[in-house]
C-alpha cells in the first residue's frame, strides 16, 4: 500500500510539474477521451443516515479557501465539462425542438399498455410505496405514485424536473406518466416482499392491494404513476458529491470540483431540488463495444417543485439546511422573532403543486437539505455556466416541458410555469451580476463576436464592452500586448499562433473575460475562455 | 504487484506523461495514475453499520419486539420512578383491523401496573372504532395535598391506590373530523396507606371529612358518552386546527351508594400557525367538573386535579385537588431547527369546590419555557421548566404536553 501511495504521489507531482503548453493541439476537447474499460466495480450502497450526519457535521471533500479559490475541473479550455459519462452538451449548444424537450431522454420505451404488467418486486413499507414491473416486452419499470393528499404532485414534478435536467445535459432515466387499471397487474412467480420489520414473505394480491390503498386513485378507478425505465447496465450504487470512485480509472476529478456538479446547484435551486444528495444518484456499468464504463445518473425528481414525494415539502426546503449552527443559534436567541425570508412565502392552495413559489426565492442563498460539497465549492463561473443554460430555456419551451406533467388543473400548470419563469430570471440576474455575462464567442467577418446574455434575455442593460488584444506565447504562457488593437476586429495575425482578447466593462472593473484564439493555416478558432471576477 | 513491478510501472508512466503533447494524453496519464491505485469501492465500518441498521430494520425490529413481545418503558403515573416491563403489542392482526396490547410494568418504587386491551380502530373504513380494555394498578404513593384551592404545599401526603378497571368503548365517525361514542365498564378501587420517605401517609393528616373516601374503596359501574371534533392537521404533532372534546361520565356507586357522582370533561385545543407553520400559538382549556346528588360525595382520589408536567408546570404533580378544576395553557412554539422547537408557555388554573366559582379570578399561574425534540413531526423528548410562587419544576417527558389525555375516561389516562 505504501508503494502504491508513493507511486501515485510521484505521478501526480510529475504531471503537475511537467512542462507543457497552455493549449494543446486537440484543445478544446469537446468529448472526454474514450473511457477505459472498468474491469472491477463492485456495487455498494450509501447510508443516508451517514450521509446527512457526515455532511452536516463536517462537510467532506476539499473545500475552498479564502484567497486561493480552486477553479472547477473536469472542463475543457472553453470552461465547459467534456461530454461523456457525466454530462452532454444539449439545449444551450444545439437548441432542442419543443418535441425534443418534451421527450427528454426518449419516448421509445413507453410501457406497453396492451398486455399485463408483471410485478417482480415491491416496496410495501416506507413512506413511498411502489413496485417494479415488466411490461409485455420484458422492459423493467420502477412505478412510483402520488400521495393521496396531493394527486399529481410528485409524478408531475418528476416529469418536469427530469426533462429539464436532461435539457441541461445530465443523464437521467426515461420517465413516463402512466394511467393504469389494477387489472393490468399480475404477480410474478416467487416474488417476495418484506414486511415493515424486514421479514420476507411471498408477495400476494393482498400486498398489491395494500400498496395501492396508500396512494392516490383517480375517480375512474385508475392509478396515475411515474414509470421509470430501468437504466441500461448494471447499477453499482450512488456516487458521492466529493472524492472519486476508487474503482473507476476514468473518475479522476474530485467530484466537489467538477463543474457539472458545482453548477448543478443553480439547477437544483431553480427546481427546488433540495433532495439533491448522493442517494438520488446512480452509477451504472454501461456497456460499450470496448467494455464497460461507469455512467453517472441523476434520479428521483419526485421531491422537486415543492413536492416532498409523500407530502408537500417543508417551507424550510431550500431556505435553510435541516441543521445549521448559526441559523439555529439565531432562532434560539431571538425566540423565533428573526423571521426567515423563506418563512414569509405564500403558497397556492393547489394540491398538485406543493410548496413552490418564486417571490421569496433567492438563488444565491438557496440550499439543499444539508451541505453538498460540490455546491458549497461553487464559484461565480460555475453559477454562470449553469445560469446561461437555464436562461436559454424560453417561456414557450418551459411551457412545453410543464405540459408533460399532465396536470388536470390548469391553474397548477400555470402556477408552475410562472414560478419557473420567474425563478429562471432571478437566477440569470444573480449569476450575470457576478461575471461579465458575455458568451457564445465566434469569429465572423474578421471580428470577434459575442452575445451579452443579460441583455439578450432582458435581465440587464447592455454592457459597454471594451477589448484589448495581445499576442499569446503558448509555450511560455506570456502575453505581448498589442496596444493599438482595441476593437472587436481581429488583430493582424502573421503566421500561426495564439492571440488573446481581454473583454472588460467600465461598469464592472473587477470582471473580465479572456478569449484565446488560435490560428492554424487558414483556420482561426476560439480555443479558450477564462473569466475573472 | 511486487515492488519491482511498481517501479517499472512508474518509469513507464513517467515516460508516457512526459511525452504528453495533447489534452487527451494528459487525461490518459491521469487515468494511468488512477489505474495504478485502483481499489475496491467501499464504505467505512460506521457507515456499513448504519446501512445494516436501516436495511435490516433493526430499530423497527427492536421497537416491535419478538412476535410483538417487547420491553415497555414508562407509562405509569408521575411519581412512580422508572418503570419497565414486558409488553405484547400486535397491530397486524386481521390485516391491521385488530390491535392487541398487554403489558406488566414494575417501577423502581415498586408500583405496578397490568393492562390488556383489544381494539378495532379501523372498522367500516375507519368510521367505527371498538375497544375493550382492562387495567390493574397498584400505585403505592400518590400525592395528596388536601382538597381545595387553599391547600398548603406543606400538607403533602401520600396514599396508596389500588384499582381495577374494565372499560368497553365504541365510537362512530358520522362525518369527517367528528366522533361520537360511549363507554361502559366497571371500576373497583381500594385505598391504603401511602409509603414515601419524609411524607406522611394521607390518613395521618386528613380524615374522612376532609378527604372523602379515605376510609376505603368503592366499586363503580362507570358509563359515559363523548363527542369529539378534531380537525388538527396532524393529531400526533399538530400545527394547525383544533380539537374539541366533551365527555360526560356517570360513576354509579355499587357498594355503599354514598360516592356516586357525575363528571364532565371538556378539553379544547386550538393551534394558530403563522409564518408557514414555523411558529404557532397553541391554546388549551381543560375543565373537569363533578356533580353529585344531595348527600353524595366524590372520593378524593377521583376528584379532578391539576399540577404537573401536562398542565400547571410550575407546580408539583397533583398539587391541587377539588371537585372541579380548570386549567388554561398558552404556548408560543417556534422552530429552532427542523428537529427542535422552542416553547414559551403560560399556564393558569385552579380548583373549586363549586362550579359557581368558575371565573378567571384566583388562578394559580405558572410561566415557563421548554424545548421539544421531534422527528417526523412527533415530539420524542420534551424538556419543560415551569415556574410558580412555589418554586420551579423541571420536566423531562416523552410526549407533547397537550396530547397524553384521551377522550372519555380510558384506563390509559394518567390517573382518572
Amino acid at each position: 500500500m505504501r508503494d502504491m501511495k508513493r507511486l501515485a504521489g510521484i505521478l501526480l507531482l510529475f504531471v503537475a510539474a511537467a512542462p507543457g503548453a497552455k493549449f494543446y493541439n486537440d484543445d478544446p476537447l469537446i468529448q472526454e477521451p474514450r473511457p477505459r474499460a472498468v474491469l472491477k466495480a463492485a456495487s455498494r450502497k450509501v447510508s443516508d443516515y451517514h450521509d446527512i450526519l457526515w455532511h452536516t457535521l463536517a462537510t467532506p471533500g476539499e473545500k475552498q479557501r479564502p484567497g486561493a479559490p480552486i477553479p472547477a475541473r473536469g472542463v475543457n479550455t472553453l470552461g465547459d465539462p467534456m461530454e461523456g459519462a457525466w454530462w452532454e452538451r444539449r439545449h444551450y449548444w444545439r437548441r432542442m425542438s419543443l418535441t425534443e424537450l418534451k421527450q427528454g431522454p426518449g419516448i421509445a420505451s413507453v410501457p406497453a399498455m396492451d398486455g399485463k404488467w408483471t410485478v417482480v418486486s415491491a416496496k410495501t413499507e416506507g413512506i413511498t410505496p411502489g413496485f417494479v414491473v415488466l411490461d409485455r416486452h420484458k422492459r423493467r419499470y420502477f412505478v412510483k405514485f402520488d400521495p393521496p393528499s396531493n394527486p399529481e404532485m410528485a409524478t408531475g414534478a418528476d416529469q418536469i424536473s427530469s426533462k429539464i435536467f436532461y435539457a441541461l445535459g445530465y443523464h437521467v432515466p426515461e420517465n413516463h406518466i402512466v394511467y393504469f387499471s389494477p387489472e393490468i397487474l399480475e404477480l410474478g412467480q416467487d416474488v417476495t416482499v418484506q414486511d415493515r420489520l424486514g421479514r420476507p414473505h411471498k408477495m400476494t394480491g393482498r400486498d398489491l392491494t395494500e400498496i395501492l390503498s396508500r396512494v392516490h386513485q383517480e375517480k375512474d378507478g385508475r392509478y396515475r404513476a411515474t414509470a421509470s425505465l430501468a437504466l441500461p447496465g448494471k447499477p453499482i450504487g450512488p456516487y458521492r458529491y466529493f472524492g472519486t470512485r476508487r474503482d473507476d480509472p476514468n473518475d479522476i476529478v474530485p467530484h466537489e470540483h467538477r463543474r457539472d456538479l458545482r453548477g448543478m446547484h443553480m439547477a437544483c435551486a431553480w427546481l427546488d431540488h433540495d433532495d439533491s444528495r448522493s442517494i438520488n444518484t446512480l452509477d451504472v456499468l454501461a456497456d460499450a463495444p470496448w467494455g464497460q464504463y461507469v455512467r453517472h445518473y441523476q434520479l428521483d425528481f419526485g421531491s422537486t417543485l415543492g413536492s416532498g414525494s409523500d407530502k408537500v415539502n417543508s417551507p424550510r426546503s431550500g431556505g435553510e439546511y435541516l441543521f445549521a449552527w448559526k441559523d439555529a443559534a439565531v432562532q434560539l436567541a431571538t425566540f423565533g422573532l428573526a423571521v426567515q425570508r423563506w418563512a414569509r412565502a405564500d403558497y397556492p392552495k393547489l394540491p398538485a403543486v406543493g410548496r413552490f413559489e418564486s417571490a421569496m426565492f433567492d438563488p444565491e442563498h438557496w440550499v439543499p437539505e444539508y451541505p453538498n460539497p460540490a455546491f458549497v465549492n461553487r464559484l461565480p463561473d460555475d453559477d454562470f455556466w449553469m445560469a446561461k443554460q437555464i436562461v436559454n430555456l424560453r417561456d414557450e419551451e418551459i411551457r412545453a416541458i410543464v405540459s408533460t406533467a399532465e396536470y388536470s388543473d390548469a391553474r397548477a400548470a400555470e402556477w408552475v410555469l410562472k414560478c419557473l419563469i420567474e425563478r429562471r430570471d432571478k437566477i440569470g440576474r444573480a449569476a450575470f451580476r457576478k461575471v461579465l455575462p458575455v458568451d457564445r464567442f465566434e469569429l465572423r467577418d474578421g471580428r470577434l463576436e459575442w452575445v451579452d446574455l443579460a441583455a439578450t434575455h432582458g435581465l440587464g442593460a447592455p454592457l459597454e464592452i471594451g477589448v484589448r488584444w495581445a499576442a499569446f506565447d503558448n509555450g511560455a504562457g506570456t502575453n505581448r500586448p498589442l496596444p493599438r488593437e482595441v476593437t472587436a476586429r481581429l488583430p493582424r495575425m502573421d503566421g500561426n499562433g495564439y492571440w488573446v482578447a481581454t473583454l472588460t466593462s467600465p461598469s464592472r472593473p473587477r470582471q473580465n473575460v479572456r478569449v484565446y484564439l488560435r490560428k492554424r493555416g487558414d483556420r482561426t478558432q476560439v480555443v479558450g475562455i477564462e473569466r475573472t471576477w | 504487484m511486487n515492488r519491482t513491478g511498481i517501479w517499472l510501472a512508474v518509469a513507464a508512466l513517467l515516460a508516457v506523461t512526459a511525452a504528453a503533447q495533447s489534452r487527451t494524453a494528459e487525461i490518459e496519464a491521469a487515468r494511468d495514475a488512477k489505474t495504478a491505485q485502483l481499489q475496491p469501492e467501499a464504505v467505512t465500518g460506521f457507515e456499513s453499520a448504519l446501512l445494516e441498521v436501516k436495511q435490516r430494520k433493526i430499530i423497527e425490529r427492536l421497537t416491535a419486539g419478538y412476535h410483538g413481545l417487547r420491553v415497555k418503558l414508562g407509562g405509569m403515573a408521575t411519581g412512580s420512578g422508572f418503570a419497565a416491563g414486558p409488553e405484547l403489542f400486535r397491530d397486524d392482526l386481521l390485516d391491521g383491523q385488530i390491535r392487541v396490547e398487554a403489558s406488566a410494568l414494575l417501577s423502581t418504587s415498586r408500583w405496578q401496573k397490568y393492562e390488556a386491551g383489544i381494539f378495532a380502530p379501523r372498522l367500516s373504513g375507519g368510521r367505527l372504532l371498538l375497544g375493550l380494555e382492562a387495567v390493574r394498578r397498584d400505585y403505592r404513593a400518590l400525592d395528596y395535598y388536601g382538597s381545595g384551592p387553599d391547600s398548603s404545599r406543606a400538607s403533602r401526603t401520600a396514599y396508596r391506590l389500588e384499582d381495577t378497571a374494565i372499560l368497553g368503548s365504541a365510537a362512530v365517525e358520522p362525518v369527517r373530523h367528528v366522533r361520537i361514542g360511549g363507554t361502559l365498564g366497571g371500576l373497583w378501587t381500594d385505598i391504603g396507606a401511602g409509603r414515601r420517605d419524609e411524607v406522611a401517609s394521607t390518613e395521618k393528616i386528613f380524615n374522612e371529612a376532609s378527604a372523602p373516601g379515605l376510609a376505603g374503596g368503592t366499586n363503580y359501574l362507570r358509563s359515559g358518552l363523548f363527542g369529539q371534533l378534531d380537525y388538527r392537521d396532524d393529531p400526533a404533532g399538530p400545527k394547525s386546527g383544533g380539537n374539541y372534546v366533551l365527555a360526560h361520565t356517570w360513576y354509579r356507586d355499587e357498594s355503599s351508594g354514598a360516592f356516586g357522582f357525575r363528571r364532565w370533561d371538556i378539553d379544547v385545543q386550538q393551534y394558530v400557525p403563522f409564518f408557514n407553520k414555523t411558529r404557532r400559538l397553541a391554546f388549551r382549556a381543560r375543565m373537569m367538573m363533578t356533580d353529585t346528588a344531595a348527600g353524595r360525595r366524590v372520593p378524593f382520589y377521583l376528584q379532578p386535579y391539576i399540577g404537573g408536567s401536562d398542565d400547571l408546570r410550575g407546580f408539583r404533580p397533583y398539587r391541587f385537588t377539588d371537585r372541579n378544576a380548570v386549567v388554561y395553557n398558552a404556548e408560543y412554539r417556534w422552530e429552532i431547527f427542523s428537529g427542535l422547537d422552542g416553547a414559551l408557555f403560560f399556564d393558569a388554573g385552579k380548583v373549586m369546590p363549586h362550579r359557581g366559582r368558575l371565573s378567571m379570578a384566583d388562578l394559580e399561574i405558572s410561566p415557563g419555557f421548554g424545548f421539544r425534540f421531534n422527528a417526523r413531526n412527533r415530539t420524542f423528548i420534551r424538556l419543560d421548566v415551569g415556574v410558580s410562587h412555589e418554586g420551579a419544576a423541571v420536566w423531562l417527558k416523552f410526549n407533547d404536553p397537550f396530547l397524553p389525555r384521551l377522550f372519555g375516561t380510558g384506563t390509559r389516562q394518567p390517573l382518572y
